[in-house]
């Protein structure tokens, strides 16, 4: 089923807080999350050193969109018990999530792009103050931050969930090929991934989408 | 056309993993594979425990703000629990010949041992006079990067200790370098030298679980892992590192293991006395160790007894594996030699009369350069 952003009358600063009341007429839709496959990951040490079973702990993740003409809002929520907010020692990892948008062609969802068919991140973590990355990739192990991000974010956590709302203008600029672009009633395709930090998830071991779903800004 | 089979669908996505598995495998392949390669040998018999080579270190590579509890040379008393606290029982490195990786553990801060705080203000401008004394602030540390210093093992009189220098041992095989999902690990090609691009390395941490040695630190104000670089910005100027150059013990040899006339392939291929720590991780060091001979044992009756080692064989197998006991007997051959008053090529080697055979190639003098 295709995730459809409505047209809403808002400004950025209403909705990009997850608590405004302008989400609550928003239908949320629930993504089935899974664990990325480990026969995917690009370094022989994860695959021997994890179990698929016990990585990708967010199995589940509720995702909201909007737009107002100008800047397109996805508001995630998902269920964890402890926040974890910073690398406080070598051995913890802080939560995130991403939004994944193919900008040439359609490559599998689990190899992020491939060459010559990019696809481009909007990559939120608890310790980045909330100032998404941009990031850019070509394939498994490819993964660049771009110079500038044009990504905005507000997040909260409490009473055991993440809300995390990602908004972007439309319209960025930067360079043309590390950026999805954007257009009323043009359909694209959507991806989402979570990594939950308390369980060591970071890089590839994470939960993610599974498959491409539509994505279209509507009229 | 037909919709394709679950199973067509299955073995599809099965064929694209076992492709980027190739990939995957041949990218790494590339990374290690190097046209030479640096190495360096210890010779553990000379070993004092001064830490100038660790000091040496810090004062160039680690002073920055992040890198506190870095050491990336140490020296620590064998038998002991080492840097990071217990490193040898924390995993990593792999199993067999096929190189299947052995999962492990991430070494804490504390494991290291954090950066100390003196109450330096106190004692200087306190005011207290004899009143105070020189401590560590806050909570008494319990563990640091020399803490079982001179421990060591056995009974009285045959009680027994060595110092084990460590650095990164920039392994032919890197686990880190196998582990690392970015790609951001890389081997020199023209001289092995192992090393973390910064650029690429976004903190993941999975090099610090792979690596055997536990030589890997998280730098938390930059987020991204770091380690010994065998001074390369010193070894392209061809000054041998810093922990080498300023060892006053005449211990560190530094070169090519491809160069016939380096006192490093004279010690490790030719007399093959020196030797990988820990071989059986299967990453196959660059950094070589020359096993260390104790004064003879003392018998009950006070006698010297020269039956048995001090230091149990069983010992320094664990740490070198079984050829050390080969290479014991040749060190051992080789001094009886010049107790006899014959030559010995090795003994001369080992004893190092002119300072500066210990880095064949690497003859420029620092001072004598400019840095820019």
């Amino acid at each position: 089923m295709a995730i459809k952003a409505k047209k809403v009358s808002a400004s950025l600063e209403e909705l990009l807080d997850p608590t405004s009341g302008q989400w609550s007429g928003v239908a949320g839709e629930k993504i089935e999350m899974a664990a990325t496959p480990l026969a995917n990951q690009p370094s022989e040490y994860i695959k021997a050193s994890r179990d698929e079973k016990k990585i990708g702990k967010v199995r589940e993740l509720e995702v909201k969109c909007c737009h107002n003409g100008g800047q397109v809002f996805l508001r995630l929520e998902w269920a964890d018990e402890a926040r974890n907010l910073e690398v406080t020692e070598t051995n913890t990892f802080p939560d995130g999530a991403g939004v994944l948008f193919p900008i040439k062609d359609e490559p599998p969802i689990d190899e992020m792009g491939r060459k010559e068919e990019r696809v481009n991140a909007w990559y939120w973590r608890a310790d980045f103050a909330d100032q998404p990355k941009n990031v850019w990739a070509e394939g498994l192990s490819t993964t660049n931050y771009s110079e500038e991000s044009f990504i905005k974010a507000k997040s909260r956590w409490e009473n055991g969930k993440w809300q995390v709302v990602l908004a972007r203008n439309l319209a960025v600029g930067g360079p043309p090929d590390e950026s999805v672009k954007l257009e009323v009633g043009k359909p694209t395709k959507i991806g989402f991934a979570v990594w939950e930090g308390g369980n060591g998830e970071r890089a590839g071991v994470k939960s993610f989408s599974k498959e491409w779903r539509d994505f279209e800004l509507e009229a | 056309m037909a919709d394709k089979t679950q199973q067509q669908l299955e073995e599809e996505k099965k064929k694209r993993q076992e492709e980027l598995a190739r990939e995957a495998k041949a990218k790494k392949e590339q990374l290690r594979t190097v046209d030479h390669q640096l190495a360096m040998v210890f010779d553990l018999n000379k070993c004092l425990g001064c830490q100038t080579c660790t000091i040496a270190c810090k004062t160039l590579w680690t002073r920055e703000e992040g890198m506190e509890y870095m050491w990336w040379a140490t020296v620590n008393t064998q038998p002991g629990k080492g840097t990071p606290k217990d490193w040898e029982k924390m995993g990593g490195g792999f199993r067999g010949e096929f190189k299947e990786p052995i999962a492990g553990q991430l070494p804490l801060v504390d494991d290291f041992g954090a950066a100390w705080e003196f109450n330096y203000d106190e004692v200087f401008q306190g005011g207290k006079g004899n009143g105070v004394y020189l401590k560590v602030k806050g909570e008494e540390p319990k563990w640091g990067p020399n803490w079982d210093e001179d421990q060591g093992g056995g009974q009285y009189p045959n009680s027994f200790y060595f110092y084990l220098p460590r650095i990164c041992n920039h392994c032919s095989y890197p686990a880190c370098l196998e582990a690392c999902p970015r790609n951001a690990i890389y081997k020199r090609k023209e001289d092995g030298i192992t090393l973390i691009d910064e650029k690429r390395c976004r903190g993941y941490r999975f090099c610090m679980e792979a690596c055997p040695y536990k030589k890997i630190y998280f730098n938390h104000v930059k987020k991204v892992a770091q380690k010994c670089i065998f001074c390369f910005p010193r070894v392209e100027k061809k000054v041998p590192p810093a922990c080498a150059r300023q060892c006053p013990g005449r211990l560190r040899f530094v070169g090519l293991l491809d160069d016939e006339t380096s006192p490093v392939y004279k010690l490790v291929k030719e007399w093959k006395v020196a030797l990988p720590l820990h071989p059986e991780t299967g990453t196959e060091p660059n950094v070589y160790y020359v096993p260390p001979l104790a004064p003879p044992r003392f018998n009950e009756r006070g006698e010297i007894d020269e039956t048995k080692p001090r230091i149990p064989l069983k010992y320094l197998q664990y740490l070198f594996g079984d050829e050390v006991e080969r290479a014991l007997e040749t060190l051992k051959g080789e001094m009886a030699k010049t107790r006899r008053g014959e030559k010995s090529e090795l003994m001369d080697l080992l004893i190092v009369y002119q300072w500066k055979e210990l880095f064949s190639h690497l003859t420029q003098d620092p001072a004598e350069l400019r840095w820019t």
